[in-house]
């Protein structure tokens, strides 16, 4: 796989259909690779692939910088291409400027993260080319009850105990950010929190401050989750964000029968509405 | 509820009137609150809450916009007529369209009219006449609105002018062409195919303007490229063009009103997806199963038999007719549920005609209700029954069979509790009433909303009955739900007198509490743009001086922003701000509680 | 903090619509239609307005409660604000459940400019059970952390 992707690297360039490659470079062994900028057909050979490739990579076609270095592609799982179709939902991104290099994937590392547990795409599905065989035969897909399933583990606790966990979690949060920074769909020009008129979060690292920075977080990414879980594995405090992004994503899949990012002709779910919606908690 | 009131009285006093705020402490406080204690300390936090709003407060000014004193007009049936007539006689200009080769609609065909019998032609003509002939309407027949751009007070309109093949100014509408034309085996569409017309035809005698058309699909020549031209030797004016091409023309618009009618629900086996049709009436396969406005021309004194009636298949005067009401009307399971109005009416009205041209004919009339709310409506249907004899059974027809020469009509009577079996020589399905085909592309393109059935959606069912949720655009006629004639011509007039409100104003006031919103920071994923009821928000771009793209972001077009505020709630970096309503404002109060 | 020998007066406020509840409330007002004094009313355009922040920044200051109304399905004064509004509370709040904030604390509530009952009746009822719960004492333990 890893030679057919340096190839793939190599023609790209070459063919001049993109003027960089955004990819996996090898870090230290045992740690997660690191993102690698390919810009010349010699330096493909800088580009690993292996189980610990969990950074999502889309979040670089955001980066001005990153945009500066003319037409990407960027090599995607199939959990990382669904940011990408989001993206392109939300006028961000061209289908044609981009180009998805898709890499079957068994999972990021061993034993599987959680993410990948519940995958059910293993073979990207929207990627311009795919790389690798695709298992056969096919794993059974999973349900909604496995992607949710933590999420609903924890919903039995009584919610006096919810909240106190995340009193506990949230007051570790430092607001570094990190959060926002390696989300793909975090785009805004100028972020909520740095409106200062009015100051409608917080911004220093108090408890009442990060619980609005946490539900805000989250809430902007209502049916917009591309479920990558990029931000919880960037948490330096460790807070499992994935719990958040899941009571959202439940809520669109289960009313909705949507999935963010793996239709790319479904109507989105937030900025739209049906006469008919629940409202069985309204008076 | 005073708001208003004081903004009035500080605006009188000199002082601008959105620098007021009402701290509600009669309504929502001393009157609704008996402890003293707890509704003062109450008055004080709502007026501290008040207090930080109004500090924030903007001297705003009310928004101006330009305004192009002149109408647009699409659809010229009678509700188009009426409008159009209205505001040009109010002194403003009109620009009408019709698509079909003559002004005049569906009530230029019909025969006679409920509840009065007026002959159609005799009503409506002059009015169209006066359109013709009006200084101040532009009347554009044989034409489609291709395409419309901008807002409220400044709509640029494309109109396409489809080929005619005949030079309009040229034309003296002698008939001299159409006399000698000798492709004759063609359907008319003014007569729902029961009589012919030439390939160079008017679609009726007092069409206007009273200038013929060539249909090409007819036409020997212009379906070869060449051979007959009887019709260009026999022109003295040179009017024919047989290399005649649709042509595009723009005009501009401050205020367009839609009156695109409507059209008879298809009651054959050919359907739309999601209706079944009535394959059992054996509509399209007998020819004597004829629809509502057949029958029409059929009845007509100007129609193809010239007022006798007689059936199509043989032309001979039918003994027995049988009405069927509700053909895909109040039919879940077929056709569509809503109830079309006027065919209690007109089934009454076309029994007594039939009873008047046939004296010793038999009239049988299948109904589900009667449903004749209207002045001298319900008489009209009680004369049809009584004095003229129309024999009514309440209930449906299952099917209709052709044998020997003769319709079976086979159906029930609820009320006697019989099933009833009818030979019959002529039935009249009065078939549902329809939006006119193409109204969702027009819909769309003038931001106009429509219902699942496709009838356009007024702004409020009560209040703004003939405005849309799109600014400048207003409805009139069956465009917007089945009505009949009188409702029509009211409508009409209610959507000219909005026109002409605007118009009178000169140039056009929206309040300026708008959202605006900042450019720099907007990341352009347009959530607002698909939020907005009034599509007031657009997708634009910054370029520098030189045109190269800076950024593409959201813009408020203040013309059409109503200031709900939707926007800001969706959008994630909160760019949008309502005036009046911002969010420095909004969260002082908030704060101002702790 | 309230007095043992008080009874606890909750805080409420109520995020509503220019066009149905408020002028429901002052429909209430006009016939005297009593109501405890509880409630802070601020009012908005529409309640497509209405964003998550408004109620998170509202339990920041201290309310017990917060109301959040507007007009009822097919009544919006701009046609789609309350359905946008309601879709967007179908997910927040779930997301409040998960967070382990208590949506007792939360109300919705459709009322017309006609009914300045429902009005009252909803702030009674709210104030009530408000009452019956007590102070919010966990938003307000997480304020108290921050200060």
């Amino acid at each position: 796989m890893i030679e057919q992707l340096r190839q793939t690297c190599r023609r790209l360039l070459e063919d001049g259909r993109v003027q960089v490659v955004i990819g996996y470079g090898q870090s230290v062994p045992g740690r997660p690779a690191i993102p690698v900028f390919i810009r010349r057909p010699e330096d493909a050979d800088l580009l690993v692939w292996n189980d610990r490739c969990f950074t999502n990579l889309t979040a670089y076609l955001k980066r001005p910088e990153v945009r500066a270095l003319g037409r990407p592609a960027v090599v995607v799982k199939g959990c990382d291409e669904r940011a990408v179709v989001v993206l392109e939902k939300e006028s961000q991104l061209i289908p044609e400027d981009v180009h998805m290099i898709g890499m079957v994937c068994a999972g990021m590392d061993d034993p599987p993260a959680a993410k990948c547990a519940a995958c059910d795409a293993h073979v990207p599905r929207h990627a311009d080319e795919v790389i690798g065989e695709a298992p056969n035969p096919a794993p059974e897909p999973p349900g909604p009850a496995q992607r949710y399933a933590e999420l609903a583990a924890f919903m039995e606790l009584p919610q006096a105990e919810r909240m106190a966990y995340w009193m506990g979690e949230l007051a570790r949060c430092v607001k570094c950010y990190a959060c926002r920074q390696v989300c793909p769909l975090c785009y805004c020009e100028r972020c909520i929190v740095a409106k200062n008129r009015p100051t409608v979060i917080d911004t220093s690292a108090t408890l009442a401050g990060n619980f609005a920075w946490a539900i805000t977080r989250a809430f902007h990414l209502a049916g917009r989750c591309a479920g990558c879980d990029e931000c919880t594995r960037a948490c330096p405090a460790g807070i499992d964000l994935r719990l958040l992004n899941q009571s959202l994503a439940r809520v669109a899949e289960e009313s909705f029968g949507y999935r963010a990012g793996t239709d790319p002709q479904a109507e989105p779910v937030i900025g739209a509405y049906a006469l008919l919606d629940q409202e069985s908690f309204i008076r | 509820m005073h708001l208003k009131t004081f903004r009035r009285a500080a605006r009188d006093a000199g002082l601008n009137p959105y620098l007021v705020e009402m701290a509600n402490i009669r309504e929502q406080c001393s009157w609704v609150h008996h402890d003293r204690e707890a509704a003062t300390a109450k008055a004080i936090e709502v007026i501290r809450m008040t207090v930080e709003k109004v500090r924030r407060n903007h001297a705003l000014e009310p928004i101006k916009v330009p305004l192009t004193p002149r109408a647009l007009v699409i659809g010229g049936g009678v509700a188009g007529i009426q409008a159009a007539l209205d505001i040009a006689d109010a002194g403003h200009e009109v620009v009408l369209v019709e698509r079909e080769p003559s002004i005049g609609g569906k009530m230029a065909g019909l025969s006679e009219t409920f509840p009065t019998l007026d002959c159609s032609q005799c009503i409506l003509t002059p009015r169209m006449v006066e359109v013709g002939q009006h200084p101040r309407i532009k009347l554009y027949t044989w034409s489609e609105v291709e395409d419309v751009q901008g807002f409220v007070g400044n709509f640029r309109v494309t109109i396409r002018r489809k080929a005619r093949y005949v030079d309009i100014d040229k034309c003296t509408g002698c008939g001299e062409c159409w006399t000698i034309c000798p492709s004759k085996k063609n359907l008319s569409e003014f007569d729902y195919g029961m009589g012919m017309r030439k390939a160079i035809y008017i679609p009726f005698p007092q069409a206007v303007p009273a200038r013929p058309v060539i249909d090409k699909d007819d036409c020997p020549r212009l379906k070869r490229g060449k051979g007959c031209g009887l019709c260009e030797k026999k022109c003295a004016a040179g009017a024919i063009r047989f290399d005649d091409e649709d042509r595009l023309v723009e005009e501009q618009a401050g205020a367009v009103i839609v009156a695109t009618g409507y059209k008879l629900y298809n009651i054959g086996r050919d359907q739309e997806a999601g209706l079944a049709g009535y394959g059992e009436y054996g509509y399209g396969q007998y020819k004597d199963v004829i629809d509502s406005l057949q029958f029409e021309r059929l009845v007509s004194a100007s129609g193809p038999t010239g007022g006798e009636l007689k059936r199509p298949s043989d032309g001979a005067t039918p003994r027995t007719v049988v009405f069927v009401s509700c053909v895909g009307s109040r039919d879940n399971a077929k056709g569509l549920a809503y109830c079309s109005k006027i065919c209690c009416m007109y089934t009454a009205k076309h029994a007594m005609l039939y009873r008047h041209k046939v004296h010793d004919g038999e009239a049988h009339v299948f109904y589900m209700d009667i449903r004749a709310g209207g002045k001298n409506y319900d008489e009209f249907v009680r004369r049809a029954i009584e004095q003229d004899g129309a024999q009514y059974h309440r209930g449906r027809v299952s099917k209709i069979t052709g044998e020997g020469g003769k319709l079976v009509v086979r159906g029930a009577d609820t009320l006697a509790g019989v099933a009833m079996t009818i030979e019959a020589d002529l039935v009249v399905l009065a078939a549902a009433m329809r939006p006119a085909d193409g109204v969702r592309r027009l819909a769309q393109m003038l931001n106009v909303g429509y219902d699942e059935n496709g009838f356009l959606s007024e702004s409020h069912p009560k209040l703004r009955p003939v405005e849309t949720n799109a600014a400048g655009v207003f409805v009139c006629g069956a465009c917007q739900a089945p009505k009949d004639i009188p409702e029509a011509v009211a409508q009409a007039s209610a959507a000219a007198g909005k026109v002409q409100v605007m118009f009178n104003q000169g140039e056009l006031t929206r309040e300026p509490e708008i959202a605006r919103i900042d450019e720099t920071n907007c990341a352009a994923c347009f959530t607002c743009v698909r939020v907005c009821p009034y599509t007031a928000i657009e997708r634009a771009e910054v370029r520098s001086p030189k045109g190269t793209l800076i950024k593409r972001t959201a813009r408020v077009n203040p013309g059409l922003c109503m200031g709900c505020g939707t926007c800001v709630a969706v959008c994630p970096c909160k760019c949008p701000e309502l005036e009046g309503f911002t969010e420095d404002q909004i969260y002082s109060m908030v704060m101002s509680l702790a | 903090m309230s007095m043992a020998d008080q009874p606890f007066e909750p805080k409420i406020v109520a995020f509503v619509c220019n066009w149905c509840t408020y002028l429901g409330a002052d429909l209430a007002g006009t016939n005297r239609l009593e109501y405890p004094a509880n409630v802070r009313i601020i009012r908005l355009p529409c309640t497509g307005w209405i964003d998550f922040n408004l109620i998170i920044k509202a339990f920041e200051t201290g309310a017990d409660a917060v109301l959040v109304s507007g007009c009822h399905p097919g009544d919006c004064h701009y046609t789609a604000g309350n359905y946008h509004a309601r879709r967007r509370w179908m997910f927040f709040r779930p997301l409040l459940d998960t967070l382990g904030i208590d949506l007792n604390r939360i109300h919705f509530a459709w009322i017309s400019a006609a009914e300045g009952r429902k009005f009252q009746q909803t702030v009674t009822e709210i104030t009530e059970a408000t009452r019956r719960l007590g102070p919010y004492m966990n938003y307000r333990k997480i304020v108290e952390a921050s200060a």
